[in-house]
């Protein structure tokens, strides 16, 4: 009696559990620094993908060709923003069910990375790796052109920049001259002050008065700020990291510094300035294109908060990847089986390629034709211990 | 050499010998430690780091006086130090030198990940003292935190000093240091010796990292690879298993340091400083008090 009450329970379960079993889910990979001294970054992006994903499928998941719901499902592989390491990783990636994956977290690692990816589609002569990315911190201009695999959804610095000088120049018409501290070993801090901000600071008719540099790990930035005081300039633009940041911040202060307007690098407008140095950041203006300024960025907010992550520029282009690829996955028809990968990677990557435009947290993003897109964006500055919009060039 | 360049000059030198006490600081405790075990620690400045860590961890816990932090870090350092000893020197066998060795870097590599992994890898406000004093001779500025670090540092050499040339304690590391052999048939317990100069030396690399923290407000894991960095820099001008080499190298890097970023700037500074240790390690690779008497 005892064996056949087992036999039938046995069955029960086992017909309750078939419908789980038969469930397809759909894997998108993230991939970045999650540990190291970056590892903050990837963090974030990590709790903005899980958070995202428990939203799309408690609304029912994704749509397949044969009209089945399908759920998604997500992992987050840690590269340690090392370029090796993220070749190997995306490699590992592409050995498993991953239907894309969003990443990397570092430019240094995407580079180099997006090199090992099929430059053309279509290109028989090219053995590279045909493996759709969708980027969402890396944020150095132009990487995308390195692939037509590859998609991003960074925010342009050169416009944002270039729109944050004019404002300075329409809102303080006395500031004159600029002076620029630049984190000169990491790719992202020197691109964006000799390339981004420097050019748009005398496009928009600022004198560069001097240029202080120092180096990712440096405790003292004592020679940098005395050039600064003698330069006595009306903006001081600091494109650099958090640690340096809050040094070269805290210097200035030591050394009653006190310019009209302090600039910031994008990657700072995060929790980790505020947490290192909130009073001596206070002002520091920063382009940024995610701020909590409407329900939908709110609600995105709360939800990565509750994972245990904190929603910036960077992790926010994660929680939108998400969105997209639930959106581009309903339109192209995939199978979501294992004998479907291949050309279901495909599907989404024609999909993301055919793009125009989506809807992003602040607004409507531009999708470009070379895999880059151009974001709303806002300015913030520091108040508070908070970031404040100082100002909304979108309203 | 116009005239603000020369004060420059001055004022990096001032700047430099200040901070350089700190890594005076985490060079005698390189020292100290292959002084009385003729091995390298290589886990020392991540271990610093994490006991500095642990200071700033007591003050969110319960708000505490900046000299408090600094004791507690002091402290903490101490103890990571003992358990450094337990793990990577008190069992590995004394034939294999290399074994410490590389347990060493393998702790500085677990200790590393472990204090990125707690602190998620942010950056933290450190308490300092004296943030805003200075004292003005001319156009030369003396940073009234940067002088508190250099009393701190050299406070902390004095009580070492005092501790090795006036105790017990320091009369039986000094014997463990130039013959362990007779030193333990005298009854020396030359394994509670080294158990004490790791937790001397931790507390010395505790000291040196609150410090670097307190002089730059700001506490990050990145300061872990800087420190060894330079307390292995420091060594090997000053000469391993000299003290008064540690002093003397840290406040020549600390200078070099400053002054040739200023001269040559941030990107070429370091390429200077390397230059210095190979010139030691090629022409006086002793250093410049090394030992050059062999022990048992």
């Amino acid at each position: 009696m005892k064996l056949k009450n087992f036999a039938a329970a046995s069955i029960v379960t086992m017909m309750a559990a078939m419908p789980a079993l038969a469930e397809t889910t759909i894997k998108i990979a993230g991939f970045g620094a999650s540990s190291g001294v970056v590892g903050i970054f990837g963090q974030n992006s990590s709790a903005a993908m899980q958070a995202a994903v428990e939203k799309i499928n408690a609304e029912g998941g994704v749509t397949l060709a044969n009209g089945s719901k399908a759920m998604l499902e997500t992992e987050y592989y840690d590269d340690r923003c090392n370029a090796e390491e993220g070749i190997s990783v995306l490699r590992r990636i592409a050995t498993t069910n991953a239907a894309i994956a969003v990443g990397p977290t570092c430019s240094n690692v995407a580079e180099p990375l997006f090199g090992i990816l099929q430059a053309k589609v279509d290109d028989a002569g090219d053995t590279g790796l045909q493996f759709p990315i969708f980027t969402d911190v890396a944020i150095k201009g132009g990487l995308a052109g390195i692939s037509e695999w590859v998609f991003r959804n960074t925010p342009s610095e050169a416009t944002m920049y270039d729109d944050l000088f004019a404002w300075l120049r329409a809102t303080y018409p006395d500031t004159k001259t600029i002076f620029g501290g630049v984190e000169e070993d990491f790719a992202h801090s020197r691109f964006t002050w000799y390339s981004v901000m420097k050019a748009a600071a005398e496009k928009h008719g600022f004198e560069v008065v001097g240029e202080g540099q120092w180096l990712l790990n440096d405790t003292n930035f004592s020679n940098q700020a005395r050039a600064m005081r003698r330069a006595e300039p009306d903006i001081v633009a600091i494109s650099a990291h958090p640690f340096t940041t809050c040094g070269m911040l805290r210097e200035m202060d030591r050394q009653k510094i006190s310019p009209k307007v302090l600039v910031g690098l994008t990657s700072s407008s995060s929790l980790e300035t505020l947490t290192g140095c909130a009073n001596e950041a206070e002002g520091l203006i920063i382009p940024t294109s995610f701020a909590p300024v409407n329900d939908a960025a709110k609600y995105a907010a709360d939800a990565v908060a509750a994972k245990g992550g904190a929603l910036d520029l960077h992790s926010a282009a994660a929680w939108e990847n998400f969105m997209i690829l639930r959106d581009v996955i309903n339109a192209a028809g995939i199978e979501g089986t294992a004998e479907s990968l291949q050309s279901d990677r495909r599907k989404i990557r024609d999909a993301l390629g055919a793009l125009d435009t989506v809807e992003g947290l602040l607004g409507t993003n531009k999708r470009l034709p070379d895999g880059e897109a151009v974001k709303p964006y806002v300015f913030v500055g520091a108040k508070d211990g908070g970031w404040a919009v100082v100002h909304n060039p979108g309203s | 050499m116009d005239y603000y360049f020369f004060i420059d000059l001055i004022q990096s030198l001032v700047d430099g010998l200040l901070f350089g006490t700190t890594y005076a600081l985490i060079g005698i405790g390189f020292t100290l430690i292959f002084g009385v075990m003729r091995k390298l620690n290589l886990a020392y400045g991540a271990a610093a780091l994490a006991g500095t860590y642990v200071g700033l961890a007591a003050a969110f816990v319960t708000p505490l006086p900046p000299i408090l932090v600094f004791f507690v870090s002091a402290l903490g350092s101490g103890v990571i130090g003992y358990i450094v000893y337990l793990g990577c020197f008190r069992y590995t066998p004394s034939s294999h030198p290399m074994a410490a060795l590389l347990a060493s870097v393998g702790m500085l590599l677990f200790i590393d990940e472990l204090v990125i992994h707690l602190s998620h890898g942010m950056p933290y406000p450190y308490p300092s003292v004296l943030r805003n004093a200075e004292i003005t001779l001319g156009e030369i500025w003396i940073r009234g935190d940067l002088l508190f670090v250099f009393g701190i540092c050299v406070l902390s050499m004095v009580i070492l000093y005092w501790l090795l040339y006036r105790t017990s304690l320091g009369l039986a590391t000094r014997a463990v240091s130039q013959q362990p052999r007779a030193a333990q048939l005298c009854g020396i317990p030359t394994g509670q010796v080294n158990a004490l100069t790791f937790v001397i030396s931790g507390v010395l690399g505790g000291t040196a990292g609150a410090m670097t923290a307190a002089a730059v407000g700001v506490l990050s894991p990145i300061i872990a690879m800087s420190l060894t960095t330079k307390g292995l820099i420091v060594v090997v001008i000053g000469g391993l298993g000299s003290i008064p080499g540690a002093i003397i190298g840290g406040l020549m890097v600390g200078a070099a340091e400053n002054v040739f970023q200023l001269l040559r700037g941030v990107t070429e500074r370091d390429i200077y400083v390397m230059l210095l240790l190979f010139i030691f390690l090629t022409l006086r690779p002793g250093g410049l008090f090394g030992n050059t008497e062999g022990r048992d």
